[in-house]
């Protein structure tokens, strides 16, 4: 999470006016929530499955504009995350055996495990990651309001996202504060102010959330932040759910009679 | 308008961990009428405050506002009626974008559509935010006189009869300050302004209230507790800097003193 939070600005290309950008937010969560399900539900080994798949999420990268390097950049950070998840699939029993040493083996079953889930969380990335570089965190959060997402869920995405630059404005300041001071002598003793630091940034946000609260309460807030009323959908918004069903179902099509 | 939109009798309270904020306060303030409300830190200027909107409920007392008494079953009523603008504008705006945040309070009054846009345009007019320019940029990236202004916006949109400050000019540079100051005088609203800024307030209000240790230790014409020094250094205040200030034109300066310059 930290590491994103350096450069807030999420949503980079979402001022263009490509066919993408002209559908509605809540129809681009649409669409790429089913595409993702589509990509995950399918069963491992399916590679053709996920040609047809990624074919379609490079077209949607042509077709969005999106900045490459920026997408690739954020690609590399996620998947070191994925990277401890994936390696656990490798080693494990089944099929043939390529490779041992000690209790770790590699088999071919483990391979194509391996092989199946790093396809399925590249292409779902690429695919969220296509979806926040084009729109906007406002707009997303009201789309997904739109979409029935209980108001109190997405008031909390809300106040998240719109206090994570102010925590971590606040956590540079006593960063810098503490450099002042001269917090250089030991590695130790700077992970344990760090660690403190954490800790009182905790507390002041307990502090925060009070007097937020309070804020809200005084302009009338009483419990259930309130919707707004929902714009009906234009012709495009339903042409490109449909392209994403079929796409969904030719993708599982072909390996149907087995 | 409400020809007595504040009053107060005999109101104290006392936090759980048994500090008492207020004694025995009694303060009754008119319709449009601009008051200030001074006094050191922690001498319950903010617990006062937070009792004109039903934030706190009194423990003993009465608060009135408008025609309600200030109980649990009044308060969407009495938070309509007074509109409060905090200390820190990062805790006042919680939404993402400029015109989300100022539609926050008036959407909780259950206004929609054309009418929702009509009143947070009318709130970002007032406060002299351009709507076009504003509207949709993240509240985080703001300087801190436009937060103060959008936070303004934010209460403003609630049409209330009463505006209470926290310390409206904390934390501005000298010209968003003077810009807030004039803000202030054209809106013609009744409104209680807690303040450490003695200048602004001197410059504001006609008359001060000062709070010391929870009690009203004076209320009247703000010129008269100015400018009796003793007095302001007995609560922990300091008299305003204009009053020390160099006179720049010998005309502003002191009967006293001009007659013995030889001019």
């Amino acid at each position: 999470m930290l590491l994103h939070v350096g450069a807030f600005h999420l949503d980079i290309d979402s001022k263009q006016t490509t066919p993408w950008h002209q559908l509605a937010p809540r129809t681009r969560i649409l669409c790429t929530v089913l595409f993702v399900f589509a990509i995950v539900l399918t069963p491992n080994g399916h590679w053709w499955t996920w040609a047809i798949y990624g074919l379609a999420t490079m077209s949607l990268l042509w077709l969005a504009q999106v900045t490459l390097s920026v997408l690739l950049k954020r690609l590399a950070v996620e998947f070191t995350f994925i990277g401890v998840v994936l390696l656990g699939t490798l080693f494990r029993g089944g099929g043939k055996l390529l490779w041992a040493w000690g209790p770790l083996q590699i088999t071919t079953v483990g391979l194509t495990i391996l092989g199946s889930v790093t396809l399925k969380a590249l292409l779902s990335l690429l695919v969220f990651n296509i979806l926040t570089l084009t729109t906007a965190v406002p707009a997303l959060l009201h789309a997904l309001i739109e979409l029935r997402v209980p108001p109190l869920l997405v008031a909390i995405l809300t106040s998240m996202y719109r206090y994570i630059g102010v925590l971590n404005a606040e956590f540079n300041a006593m960063r810098r504060a503490a450099v002042c001071r001269n917090l250089m002598s030991s590695k130790r003793w700077q992970r344990l102010v760090i660690g403190n630091m954490f800790g009182s940034l905790f507390i002041r946000t307990y502090g925060r959330g009070e007097r937020v609260y309070q804020a809200m309460l005084s302009r009338g807030y009483q419990g259930l932040p309130q919707v707004e009323k929902v714009s009906p959908g234009k012709r495009g918004d339903i042409v490109a759910l449909t392209l994403t069903v079929i796409l969904a179902l030719l993708g599982q099509l072909i390996y149907w009679p087995r | 308008m409400h020809h007595n939109p504040i009053s107060i009798e005999n109101l104290s309270y006392t936090y759980p961990d048994g500090t008492q904020a207020l004694r025995g306060v009694n303060l009754s303030i008119r319709a449009t009428e601009r008051v200030a409300l001074i006094g050191a830190n922690g001498s319950g200027k903010s617990t006062l405050q937070l009792h004109l909107n039903g934030i706190l409920l009194p423990q003993e007392g009465q608060v009135m506002i408008g025609e309600w008494a200030v109980c649990s079953e009044h308060l969407s009523s009495i938070r309509n009626f007074v509109g409060l603008v905090f200390q820190n504008p990062d805790d006042q705006l919680f939404m993402p974008t400029v015109l989300e945040d100022v539609a926050f309070g008036p959407m909780n009054l259950g206004l929609r559509d054309q009418e929702l846009k009509e009143r947070v345009l009318q709130a970002l007019r007032a406060v002299n935010l351009d709507p076009e320019w504003y509207g949709e940029r993240n509240t985080d990236n703001l300087s801190g006189g436009e937060k103060k202004r959008v936070a303004i916006a934010g209460v403003l949109a609630m049409n209330p009869q009463v505006l209470v400050f926290d310390e409206p000019s904390a934390q501005l540079d000298p010209r968003s300050r003077r810009q807030l100051i004039e803000l202030l005088q054209t809106l013609p609203l009744t409104q209680l302004i807690a303040t450490h800024d003695l200048d602004l307030a001197l410059e504001l209000c006609d008359r001060t209230v000062v709070l010391s240790q929870g009690q009203v230790v004076f209320d009247g014409e703000t010129e008269r507790v100015m400018s009796n020094p003793d007095f302001l250094v007995q609560h922990a205040l300091e008299s305003p800097l204009c009053y020390s200030r160099p006179y720049c034109q010998l005309e502003h300066a002191p009967a006293l003193l001009s007659s013995s310059i030889p001019l």
